[in-house]
């Protein structure tokens, strides 16, 4: 049984990118058909009730990177897009720790009690990161040109990107060319000397990376991470009320209402491709969809090397793809919670739940959960960046349960002997482990957990070596060069094919970007 | 009180090559050295009677065309011994072992023992990276401009880029922008299956560096290491009576270009008023003055030592405090009482550089210590024995090893650089040659060790980085050494930099003083 | 689980050593953060009486919060030499100068005093935390830099009875200390320094002490002050009494160059009216090139005081219906100030001077319209609309009295 139905546009994945491009698309008028292959929508970016009871932000747990434009332009708050603030950032030590607060005096006042130095160093840092990510977001807003045969209108773009760049003074256009190669804790050592601080400051820079705080290029993931922007505020944090699926459903209730039809359990094995050309897809069930383009929102492995044939495609673009480094090196575990997690440094219940918690004591901690993962084993003690969503929305957990969402690295994608039941078992144990060092009581209070390796993040969400941004973000793989240099505009060598997922320009995150680019693109075509 | 146009600091290649050029040019120049011989790290001497060594380098990997030119060193004849072998890498088991011979078709042979499929491409890798070379050989005769304010005329001066870009189309270029940060076994993916193969060609990429080949721009010191290789991979030459004779024959030049020369001169302050160089004191109390002087000492030396931090403006001293230096690679030299043997490598080919490389995995492993500030346990050990190509290097019948020993931190974070640190260094590295040459330490007379503390306090680098600073991507080209004293000209009025600190980096090849020199020139 | 909040705690604000005394005399209850340091506002309900106390009585203020910063060494005086505009070669023992210093492109970081308290130590106080900057530009040379901010407490005695509290209460007369020198005395039984300095523009002292003593002395000065009226003053009397003197605060008129962004927001002495204080013929000290440039090539912009014009702003009330309304506090918005239609700078201060009668403040004019005398325009609010009104170009300080330099006979 086959049906054959006709659209202006068919997207392969329900991520938010995907959903993005949709919305986007459907609001210029276009018949637009979303496949995804899950019951649920939004790929990495769901909720789900794991547990009965506890719901969790499966995967992807912070919203810091959305673009305010794609928020307003689909509409997203009255789709139901509701971002609490985190406020602030606790490192637990073992006997002290490092806790930044949303008020600069305060934090001030708590970094100068391990370094004066650092404190005043801190308060000309954030807004000099600000001034920088504010000279670099014109390239992530900008549709990557080609490096190979730049266009006039590539070549006029890249004049303006360079434009923007002089409004940066000598020092910071330094900082900026720092930031493109340094190691996050090069970068960090030359503004601070507490190493708590520098530790959770440079996690930002190896979050979803393979790298460490000292492997040069981490920088620029910091930066990357610096860019997010909440109210018009750098650098702030936030939490979606009911999980980060809320996002994409704000998303999809958006394209729904420009009048996209959305397909869940709806899981596409390949594109139709017809003299050079994408006609269409076919559905593992044999459904097929006619349509007069189609994007992928899926990474780029699985956009060329599993979607269309690779006959398609002219080999060095081939090549580049299969080049192309994605490497997972993460892994989630969801704890769902008799109570809240108690801190042996500071006791009691506190500001602290209610804002990211980041194991990650000093660089020695993180490199040495590095060095496990290089060689093919997850780490031991592994760096954590988690969050309570129940404390910030008590309806994620019953009443007076929690839920925990621990963002764990490194779990390396090709663990040597590979992932099995026990291994992922031993994993979640060293996480928990970890966290009794700092919080003695969180063994006790564990009613269920949910360990996610890479290997789960690739069978679970279609994630390529459970790699969270699609493809690393190096800078050999970034701009005119994500996934592969042509071909970092959105279109692909295929006619009518398009890419909107994290593996292209600007790359990972919750950031609707490259959904909205591409789809801004695909229109300036049509 | 003689009065010089030019001062220079420190006699090591770069300072001879650009006090040669500026006295070509009819500029009055004095060169003072702190050592009692000039050269720097072109150093042979004898470390146990009867036995010498070239203390750091003992091949020459290129050298700057337009220094071999202008300074005409082949016809004063220093001579350079191309050997057909370049290297030989060797893995872990026992002849097992990859050739890099000058020809590819005879390298591609070696590598087919491995594996057909990378001996199938390597004519294209050695193509490629030749192609790569090209753009960065323009590159390195240029002054980085002074960004982000590129001028015209600076846009004007770096058109010699457009040379290889007509010929090879952007693609060359956009793959250099791609290779360069990249991290070793990123490049290898994209080339090569054979570990041995991938672990030989990233030796190349950590030459020198404090990072493992995991490490970002990794990539880059590849390609650094193989500027004027025409594809030749691990190309290198080796001077005949030791890599000391390289500035002796520099000598020759300099005094036909009346350069004045003291040695035993340990310079102790360049005295600087109101931001303006004005002149230089010496150890023994004189003072010397002259228009303009070059340093070729590191930028820490230069600026925080002899110019002195509280003469620097705030932003300028954070940069150059900033610097990286971490060196982490310690040489050690040991007298044999015969010629030692290596599994499966025939006598004649005994003259090549070895290097004990297994697996990538392994380099990298080494490079962990430097994090933690340990001594590698296993360290990654390259060697020669240059008593098979000069023979007075050792009396007869005996031989002298040196190895190249990564990697070995500067700072050590719970001892000191002593006598037992350096006794564990050397045991770790009998350990790996050991497995390559069994019964080496039954063969071994007497050995000197020097640790990158030995190397600063012998030659004055700072943190022994034999590069002046790391080759790392935040410390090239404009950035080097810091984004406001990139143009050999430093914030310090008639102060000028000529060391490897400079754009292009480290190695013998004299680059850095030819353009500083040019650079100097032009602006008087 | 114990709940409470130990971090609260120990990152709350921070209180200074005089707080159990000011906390209970503070009726208003309006506290104000200055350097993380809970700070009475006014101590009544509204602070006219504490201005008055500045300029006709006896005012007592709490300055604690001020950052200090102990050098001392035998680099020291090389060391504030090379970081301060003015000459401290030539300041003498318990001599004390005013002074900005600068980045290296010129441009004013902080302000703020130098005490010599020896040969080969220095006391500087700073509006902002300034310790990396001094550790940063005092390595290679031979000193410590301690930073003293929370050890020692500081009280300002400001107005024209002052110096009768203090020859009541101190050990040693101050008829003959003169203005910006200091003395070492005891309060009582109290160990004190006394330095004839302020930021009133008016006859002051400011007493520097161990946090210990903190108590006693303000108890003692309370208690012997009572009959010469003294006073406990807050910020919004100070605030008025600054801009009468002509007196620059930090982030208010001017921004750091440490912390400013832009190039636009960074200001030299010459464009705060500190020009004075800038010490060409001194050897190399940081921003001097650049001063010197600037110095050649004229500043671009000028600090200067203006007097509204009377007439004319009780001219728009009448025109709206109403009698003259100025706010009884000092404001701090940025004023556009024009010149017909073109905007030629920025009022960033200003007050109604209750003691001169007259509307005043600080601003920020192109060069070219600095001079005395000169006439603009500046913008005004009455009943939300925008009006422009005259405002000359006066000389400032705007309140100078004799009293505040001289000494008695």
């Amino acid at each position: 049984m086959s049906r054959i139905d006709r659209y202006d546009a068919i997207v392969i994945g329900g991520g938010h990118n995907g959903l993005t491009a949709a919305a986007y698309l459907a609001r210029a008028g276009k018949k637009v058909l979303v496949l995804e292959r899950r019951h649920v929508l939004g790929g990495a970016a769901v909720t789900e009730e794991i547990f009965p009871g506890f719901k969790f932000s499966v995967c992807s747990y912070v919203v810091s990177l959305m673009k305010p434009n794609v928020m307003r332009e689909l509409m997203l708050p009255k789709f139901g897009l509701e971002l609490l603030p985190l406020e602030s950032t606790f490192t637990p030590l073992d006997d002290d720790y490092l806790m930044r607060t949303a008020d600069c005096d305060q934090t001030y006042r708590e970094i100068a009690r391990h370094s004066k130095k650092d404190a005043e160093a801190y308060q000309r840092f954030g807004p000099l990161m600000g001034q920088i990510g504010m000279a670099v977001r014109p390239i992530l807003e900008t549709i990557a040109p080609n490096a190979l045969r730049p266009s006039l209108s590539d070549l006029f773009a890249t004049k303006k990107l360079l434009d923007h760049f002089k409004t940066l003074s000598k020092e910071q256009f330094e900082y900026l060319t720092k930031l493109m190669t340094m190691s996050s804790a090069d970068f960090l050592d030359e503004w601070f000397e507490f190493g708590p601080l520098k530790s959770t400051m440079s996690a930002s820079g190896i979050i979803g990376t393979f790298m460490g705080p000292r492997s040069p290029g981490s920088a620029y993931v910091m930066l990357h991470h610096y860019m997010g922007d909440i109210d018009g505020a750098f650098r702030a944090w936030g939490f979606q009320r009911g999980g980060t699926g809320e996002v994409s459903m704000a998303i999809a209730r958006s394209a729904e209402h420009f009048g996209a039809t959305i397909m869940t359990e709806a899981s596409v094995d390949n594109v139709i491709v017809k003299n050079g050309r994408a006609i269409g897809v076919a559905l593992d069930n044999g459904d097929e969809y006619r349509s007069d383009m189609v994007i992928s929102g899926l990474d780029p492995k699985l956009s060329f090397l599993k979607m269309v044939d690779e006959k398609e495609l002219p080999s060095d673009f081939v090549r580049s793809i299969k080049n192309f480094r994605i490497r997972g090196s993460s892994g989630k575990v969801n704890l769902a919670l008799d109570g809240l997690p108690d801190f042996t440094c500071l006791p009691g219940e506190g500001h602290h739940h209610r804002g990211a918690i980041s194991i990650s004591p000093n660089f020695d901690y993180l490199e040495n959960a590095y060095d496990d993962a290089k060689y093919g084993n997850f780490s031991q003690k592994p760096f954590m960046d988690i969050i309570l969503p129940s404390v910030l929305d008590p309806e994620m957990a019953p009443p007076g349960k929690h839920v925990m969402s621990c963002f764990v690295q490194y779990a390396p994608y090709d663990l040597k002997g590979g992932w099995n039941d026990d291994k992922r078992e031993a994993f979640g144990d060293a996480v928990v482990n970890a966290l009794a060092r700092y919080a003695p009581n969180i063994k006790d209070i564990i009613l269920h957990r949910q360990v996610l390796t890479p290997a789960d993040l690739e069978k679970t969400f279609g994630l390529t070596e459970g790699n969270i941004f699609h493809g690393e973000l190096t800078i050999q793989q970034l701009f005119s060069l994500r996934p592969a240099v042509k071909w970092a505009d959105y279109t692909t060598p295929i006619k009518n094919y398009f890419q909107c997922g994290s593996g292209t320009h600007p790359g990972g995150g919750i950031t609707g970007s490259p959904g909205e680019m591409a789809a801004k693109k695909i229109l300036g075509i049509y | 009180m003689a009065k010089y146009d030019i001062i220079i600091v420190g006699s090591g290649i770069n300072s001879l090559v650009a006090a040669s050029v500026l006295g070509k040019a009819g500029k009055k120049v004095l060169i003072l050295e702190a050592r009692d011989k000039i050269g720097g790290l072109a150093s042979t001497n004898e470390f146990a009677p009867g036995f010498k060594c070239n203390v750091i380098h003992d091949t020459v990997k290129w050298i700057d065309p337009r220094v071999s030119r202008d300074l005409q060193i082949e016809s004063q004849g220093l001579e350079f011994i191309d050997l057909d072998v370049k290297r030989i890498a060797l893995g872990s088991n026992s002849n097992e072992h990859i050739l890099f011979h000058k020809d590819p078709l005879t390298t591609s042979d070696s590598i087919a023992k491995h594996s057909n499929k990378d001996a199938e491409r390597w004519i294209d890798f050695t193509k490629h990276i030749d192609r790569l070379s090209n753009f960065l050989e323009q590159l390195y005769q240029l002054t980085p401009p002074e960004l982000p304010n590129i001028g015209l005329m600076d846009a004007l001066s770096m058109r010699s880029l457009l040379g290889p870009i007509l010929k090879q189309g952007s693609r060359g270029l956009v793959d250099l922008a791609r290779t360069a940060p990249m991290m070793m076994p990123e490049f290898m993916d994209e080339w090569f299956e054979n570990e041995l193969l991938r672990s030989a060609l990233s030796t190349a990429g950590i030459n020198g560096l404090s990072y493992g080949p995991y490490a970002a721009a990794t990539g880059y010191n590849f390609l650094h290491q193989h500027l004027h290789s025409k594809g030749i991979i691990h190309n290198s030459s080796i001077i005949r009576g030791g890599t000391g004779n390289f500035p002796e024959i520099l000598k020759q030049t300099l005094q036909s270009n009346n350069v004045e020369v003291r040695t035993n001169s340990k310079v102790v302050s360049i005295n600087v008023k109101n931001n303006a160089y004005e002149s230089v004191s010496i150890h023994d109390g004189e003072m010397i003055i002259s228009d303009q002087i070059i340093s070729g000492v590191d930028p820490k030396n230069t600026f925080i030592n002899l110019v002195g931090a509280p003469n620097l403006d705030p932003n300028f001293h954070t940069q150059i405090r900033n610097i990286k230096y971490r060196g982490s690679t310690a040489r050690i030299h040991f007298a044999l009482s015969e010629i030692p043997e290596i599994q499966g490598i025939a006598d004649e080919q005994m003259n090549t550089v070895f290097s004990i490389c297994p697996s990538m995995e392994k380099l990298e492993k080494a490079s962990d210590a430097v994090k933690y500030g340990h001594i590698s346990n296993e360290p990654y050990v390259e060697f020669s024995i240059p008593t098979t190509i000069n023979s007075d290097f050792a009396p007869q019948g005996k031989h002298v090893l040196s190895a190249s020993v990564q990697y070995a931190p500067y700072r050590l974070r719970d001892c000191e650089w002593d006598s037992n640190s350096k006794e564990q260094l050397k045991q770790n590295t009998i350990q790996v040659l050991e497995k390559k040459i069994p019964g080496l330490s039954k063969l071994i007379e007497t050995s000197v060790v020097y640790s990158p503390k030995d190397i600063e306090n012998e030659f004055g680098l700072t943190e022994g980085n034999l590069n002046h600073g790391e080759m790392t991507l935040d410390q090239l080209l404009f950035m080097r050494p810091t984004a406001s004293s990139s143009q050999y000209k430093t914030p310090i009025e008639n102060l000028y930099l000529c060391g490897p600190g400079t754009h292009p980096g480290g190695g013998l090849h004299g680059a850095n003083g030819f353009n500083s020199a040019k650079k100097i020139m032009e602006k008087t | 689980m114990r709940q409470g909040n130990q971090f609260d705690a120990t990152t709350q604000l921070r209180l200074s050593p005089f707080f159990e005394r000011t906390s209970k005399l503070n009726e208003s209850q309006e506290w104000r953060r200055w350097s993380g340091y809970l700070s009475a506002t006014n101590y009544e309900l509204n602070h006219e009486n504490e201005y008055f106390a500045i300029r006709t009585k006896a005012a007592l203020l709490d300055i604690t919060p001020l950052y200090k910063y102990i050098i001392e060494g035998s680099d020291s005086q090389r060391f504030l030499n090379k970081l301060v505009t003015r000459n401290i070669n030539i300041c003498k023992v318990r001599q004390v100068m005013y002074t900005p210093w600068c980045d290296e492109n010129g441009k004013v970081i902080d302000d703020g005093t130098v005490q010599r308290l020896s040969e080969n130590k220095f006391r500087i106080t700073s509006a902002e935390p300034n310790l990396g900057w001094l550790e940063h530009n005092s390595l290679g040379m031979d000193l410590t830099i301690t930073d003293d901010s929370s050890t020692t407490a500081a009280l300002a005695l400001q107005g024209p009875n002052s110096r009768s509290i203090l020859n009541a209460v101190a050990s040693d007369s101050l008829d003959k200390l003169k203005f910006f020198w200091m003395m070492d005395t005891n309060l009582g039984d109290m160990p004190v320094s006394i330095s004839r300095t302020g930021y009133t523009g008016d006859l002051g002292y400011e007493i520097w002490m161990n946090p210990k003593d903190a108590l006693s002395v303000w108890d003692l000065l309370i208690e012997k002050g009572k009959s010469y009226g003294i006073t406990p003053t807050g910020l919004q009397a100070l605030d008025i009494s600054r801009i009468e003197a002509g007196l620059i605060l930090l982030d208010v008129d001017y921004i750091s160059s440490r912390h400013a962004l832009i190039e636009s927001r960074k200001s030299s002495p010459f464009e705060l009216g500190l020009g004075w204080s800038v010490k060409m013929k001194k050897d190399d000290f940081i921003g001097k090139r650049a001063l010197e440039k600037e110095l050649k090539d004229g500043p671009e912009w000028k600090f200067v005081g203006i007097e509204i014009q009377w007439d004319e702003l009780e001219k728009h009330y009448r025109q709206a219906g109403l009698a003259p309304g100025l706010p009884s506090t000092a404001w701090r918005t940025s004023t556009p100030l024009y010149n017909g239609s073109e905007q030629i700078g920025y009022a960033t201060s200003g007050a109604w001077s209750p003691i001169l009668k007259r509307y005043i403040a600080l601003a920020h004019i192109k060069t070219e319209y600095s001079k005395e005398g000169t006439m603009l325009d500046f913008e005004l609010k009455i009943e939300h609309f925008r009006k422009l009104t005259p405002a000359k170009i006066v000389s400032t300080p705007f309140f100078d009295p004799e009293r505040k330099r001289s000494c008695p006979a």
